[in-house]
């Protein structure tokens, strides 16, 4: 599948997250983005470094600005399970807007057509580092990287664009 | 039905008659694990990750710890779980291990290995979770191939995991299994924590 692009609407698939009353979900991505002025942004791997150190922490810093702007939901997706992505959330205790899904089958990271292939490192297939801009689940701003660099998906990228 | 197999099992006279563990043969009799297996002939070429920090994994240049590293001319006893941050393997599976551990070294085990089909920076941020990690050695078989080869996959989509792992234990000398237990539902503990196997070691 060719990778999601700028004009597109993306397609509708099933993630998990826990929601707010810590109860397991499988929704759907539609049923969640739709109507709403939305920050998707991937990470190849939870407990990694730059998906800790930097890609998280910069939307964290950021939210109030991007609401700001008139984002509803800034939204963090990985192809860990939901457990974990729970379990990561939780490690950023001055967190208080951006949420976790889990990809965890990684059927809608394929339905993206952002696969990245990081057997070498221990990781297995995941997806490729990206941010974008979601309006009633149109694409409207796509940052997407290469593979796990960190170069044009944070949080200012996504800013200077609105 | 196991916890009975339990008792029998733990009289002398059926101790001293034979070294076998019936539970491990009852509960599981198509895993490919099973006394006498030689852990690294049933997985040939199969490596573990050990569980690390992303830095750890660059500086090592990602490298992966093969099978005969681990248990040749060891005794280790090692137990895999459907996966880290989930209920039963955080707040009962773990901690059996973690709180026999003197028992494990008075019997001359070198290492309590923990397993799972996970990648290692998780498995690695679950151990330090739990503070377990100074106590058992924590190994992610990030592609499955480890538990497929030993029989032991299991696929928990519908728990929302994908494919993992049965939750199971074993004793292994030398490479050799000496015991192995593996729980009828992953969901279960009744016969994989460190009390039942170190009746068996």
């Amino acid at each position: 599948m060719a990778p999601i692009a700028v004009g597109n609407v993306v397609p509708d698939g099933k993630i998990f997250l826990f929601d707010e009353n810590d109860q397991l979900q499988t929704v759907s991505v539609h049923s969640l983005l739709a109507g709403k002025k939305v920050i998707l942004f991937g990470v190849p791997g939870a407990f990694t470094s730059a998906c800790s150190l930097q890609h998280v922490p910069s939307f964290i810093e950021k939210a109030e600005p991007l609401k700001a702007k008139g984002v509803n939901e800034i939204i963090c997706y990985g192809m860990n399970d939901p457990y974990v992505m729970k379990a990561w959330g939780k490690t950023f205790p001055e967190n208080k807007h951006v949420k976790f899904v889990s990809d965890g089958s990684g059927e809608y990271t394929k339905l993206l057509g952002l696969e990245l292939d990081l057997k070498d490192k221990g990781l297995g297939i995941r997806t490729r580092r990206f941010a974008m801009l979601l309006d009633n689940l149109k694409v409207i701003v796509a940052k997407i990287e290469t593979g796990g660099e960190f170069t044009v998906s944070s949080a200012e990228d996504i800013l200077k664009a609105l | 039905m196991a916890m009975s197999i339990l008792k029998l099992r733990n009289s002398p006279a059926l101790r001293s008659a034979a070294n076998i563990s019936p539970i491990g043969v009852l509960s599981r009799a198509f895993s490919k694990l099973s006394e006498g297996t030689d852990i690294t002939s049933a997985a040939p070429g199969v490596s573990l990750q050990k569980a690390r920090s992303w830095d750890e994994g660059v500086s090592s240049k990602f490298s992966t710890t093969p099978l005969t590293d681990i248990f040749k001319g060891k005794k280790v006893v090692i137990f895999g779980l459907p996966g880290a941050y989930t209920g039963v393997c955080s707040q009962q599976h773990v901690p059996s291990y973690k709180s026999h551990m003197d028992k494990f070294k008075a019997k001359g085990i070198d290492s309590v290995i923990c397993v799972s089909v996970n990648d290692p920076y998780t498995i690695n941020g679950w151990a330090e979770k739990i503070g377990a990690k100074d106590a058992i050695e924590f190994y992610g078989d990030f592609d499955g191939k480890f538990h497929k080869s030993l029989g032991l996959d299991k696929d928990l989509s519908a728990a929302l995991l994908g494919p993992r792992s049965e939750r199971w234990s074993a004793y292994v000398e030398d490479g050799k299994v000496k015991a192995v237990n593996v729980e009828e539902a992953p969901s279960d503990f009744k016969v994989t924590g460190a009390e039942v196997i170190l009746g068996q070691i």
